[in-house]
């Protein structure tokens, strides 16, 4: 066994995301459905390891212990490492990075990394609940914090400090949601946004609309991480894992540094772009977390896409768009997709292992993408979790 | 602070000095209830604290209240402020805190409001005025309610005071009431 052993994402699959009629436990048996059908060379009994991502399956569901309800579900007996991962808003990545480890580690040599959740309840005021939960509970969101109002405060800062405008904010979501009018498993797949219309939705916290919000979404999917020595029985077109980096600053809002510059994220990109021996300047495309359109402006700063302050330039001006320096979210983003948590960065992996293939629709196809980064925010957008994937092949 | 004394705790083979309240606290002061009428929820679905001294060791955070006062732990070691209030600093590891007054007024840093989407408890509470308060004279930086102000009336810059809070079921909170 090398030291170095990489490891690659060699294919998946994704459920249809949005307001599902069906179980937990059900969106589980159609990750499975999905991923066997994605990676017709895959075999259960060659899943040695299953990592699952859900922010919230006791909140969702009132059920713990989902590692092997979803070995169940899905036909594994996981014998090497079986647990969940929990990160909020990137459990799914925290299922990717934890396969990647194992496998890199030699621990593993096949693993499937699964993210699920089911946010539409019969009561959304529970669901509420359990996204304001991932706050500081008793001492931010008994006061009323949830994530709409903290993003918010984000984009008024934002706006008072570098003079960005609503107008841009919408660039970010007709971005997003055009390409999602490319993607099937989208939410938001048969809606139209035009910036007019955006602009008119109901605010929700001010100064975000509707149309600045990602949605409570139902959705599954999953990927299988291999041993190098294995990428060529399941894939011609591995996504490479090559970097990652991540940070935690802080929990409580009172130790926010700043609400506009998002130095959690700069430090956990810059880890990633090391370990990947590469720079901004060589991502062909990007996956960046947009929960509200105001953090895909922040992430193009602190990530350095663009200079501090002028994110709202670098959309307006197209250069995240097809034909831009790189194309940001040509899946749909989480506001076009909609953001089932520990799925979407699940979602996000399948995107870039699906494009660096040429398996989407030619609407959203990168024109021969390399390199591509994946970034996943949780909370109040102190912790930063970031992936750097290269096209095998 | 003379309602906080020191007293010896002993863990195992080892003592140590702490501060805690030293008298029963008062009966609540009447304030506008501005959370929900309604009862309290299950514990798993309640946002705010349990602040009774089986369950915390910040009760006397919760005492204070009642009393109208604003307090924090300040770590004795390096001097810390720290918030939300702690039992151990993060910079030194120290348990030697000691509890301090925090500014009661301050200036509106940020705001929004939820017009849609409450939690459990909070749904006839909208819209629900929030935001972050500079403290006069202090780094901290809180985030709150705002009472007395309508969201589209809300500025940058307002000064707001500090108010304690008696919730339906007798626990304290807080919130900042925003004085135009
Ligand atoms: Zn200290």
């Amino acid at each position: 066994m090398s030291e170095t052993r990489e490891v690659a994402v060699v294919g998946g699959g994704l459920t249809k995301f949005g307001v599902r009629p069906l179980t937990w436990a059900e969106l589980a048996q159609e990750a499975g459905e999905v991923l066997f059908r994605s990676v017709p060379a895959l075999e259960a009994s060659a899943v040695d390891s299953l990592f699952v991502g859900a922010a919230e399956p006791e909140r969702f569901a009132f059920q713990s212990h989902v590692a092997p309800l979803v070995a169940e579900q899905m036909g594994l007996a996981p014998h090497r490492i079986v647990q969940r991962t929990e990160l909020a808003c990137a459990s799914g990545q925290s299922a990717i990075r934890s396969a990647y480890a194992a496998i890199r580690a030699g621990l593993s040599d096949v693993a499937v990394a699964v993210g699920v959740e089911k946010m539409n309840l019969p009561s959304m005021a529970e669901a509420n609940s359990a996204m304001a939960c991932v706050l500081d509970r008793p001492w931010d969101a008994a006061h009323g914090l949830t994530a709409p109002p903290f993003f918010a405060m984000v984009a008024q800062r934002h706006m008072l400090e570098h003079g960005t405008t609503e107008d841009q904010l919408a660039d970010v979501s007709e971005k997003n949601h055009r390409f999602a009018n490319s993607n099937p498993t989208a939410q938001f797949f048969d809606k139209r946004f035009d910036h007019e219309k955006l602009l008119r939705l109901p605010m929700v916290a001010p100064p975000l609309r509707l149309g600045d919000c990602s949605s409570m979404t139902d959705g599954a999917g999953a990927v299988v991480l291999v041993a190098e020595e294995l990428v060529k029985k399941y894939t011609d077109t591995p996504a490479w894992i090559r970097g990652t980096g991540q940070y935690a600053d802080f929990h409580n809002l009172a130790n926010m540094e700043s609400l506009t510059d998002w130095t959690g994220l700069t430090r956990a990109s810059r880890e990633a772009f090391r370990t990947a021996g590469v720079g901004p300047k060589d991502l062909d495309l990007a996956e960046l977390h947009d929960c509200f359109t105001i953090s895909e402006l922040i992430e193009y700063e602190a990530i350095g896409l663009c200079p501090k302050g002028q994110g709202g330039t670098f959309v307006a001006d197209g250069r995240s768009d097809l034909g831009g320096d790189l194309v940001v979210n040509p899946r749909g983003g989480l506001l076009g997709c909609g953001h089932p948590l520990g799925a979407t960065g699940i979602a996000q992996a399948v995107e870039v292992s699906q494009q660096f293939a040429h398996e989407v629709d030619a609407k959203r196809q990168v024109p021969d993408p390399e390199w591509a980064m994946v970034h996943n925010l949780s909370g109040s957008a102190n912790v930063h979790s970031v992936m750097i994937y290269q096209r095998g092949g | 602070m003379s309602a906080f004394a020191e007293v010896t705790e002993r863990k195992g083979s080892r003592t140590r000095k702490r501060r805690v309240a030293m008298e029963p606290a008062r009966a609540p002061r009447a304030v506008e209830p501005s959370v929900s009428p309604r009862e309290r929820l299950p514990y798993l679905l309640d946002l705010y604290p349990l602040e009774s001294p089986t369950q915390t060791r910040l009760a006397p955070f919760f005492d204070a209240l009642r009393e109208g006062r604003f307090v924090t732990t300040r770590c004795r070691k390096d001097g810390k402020v720290l918030w939300p209030p702690r039992i151990v600093c993060p910079a030194c590891h120290s348990g030697e805190l000691e509890w301090v007054d925090l500014p009661t007024t301050g200036r509106i840093y940020a705001f929004s409001a939820l017009l849609a989407g409450a939690p459990i408890g909070q749904e006839a509470e909208l819209p629900l005025v929030v935001g972050l308060v500079e403290l006069d004279g202090s780094p901290l930086r809180l985030f709150g309610r705002f009472l007395g102000i309508d969201w589209r009336e809300c500025r940058i810059g307002l000064p707001v005071a500090f108010e304690a809070l008696t919730l339906p079921d007798g626990r304290a909170y807080f919130a900042f009431r925003v004085k135009p």
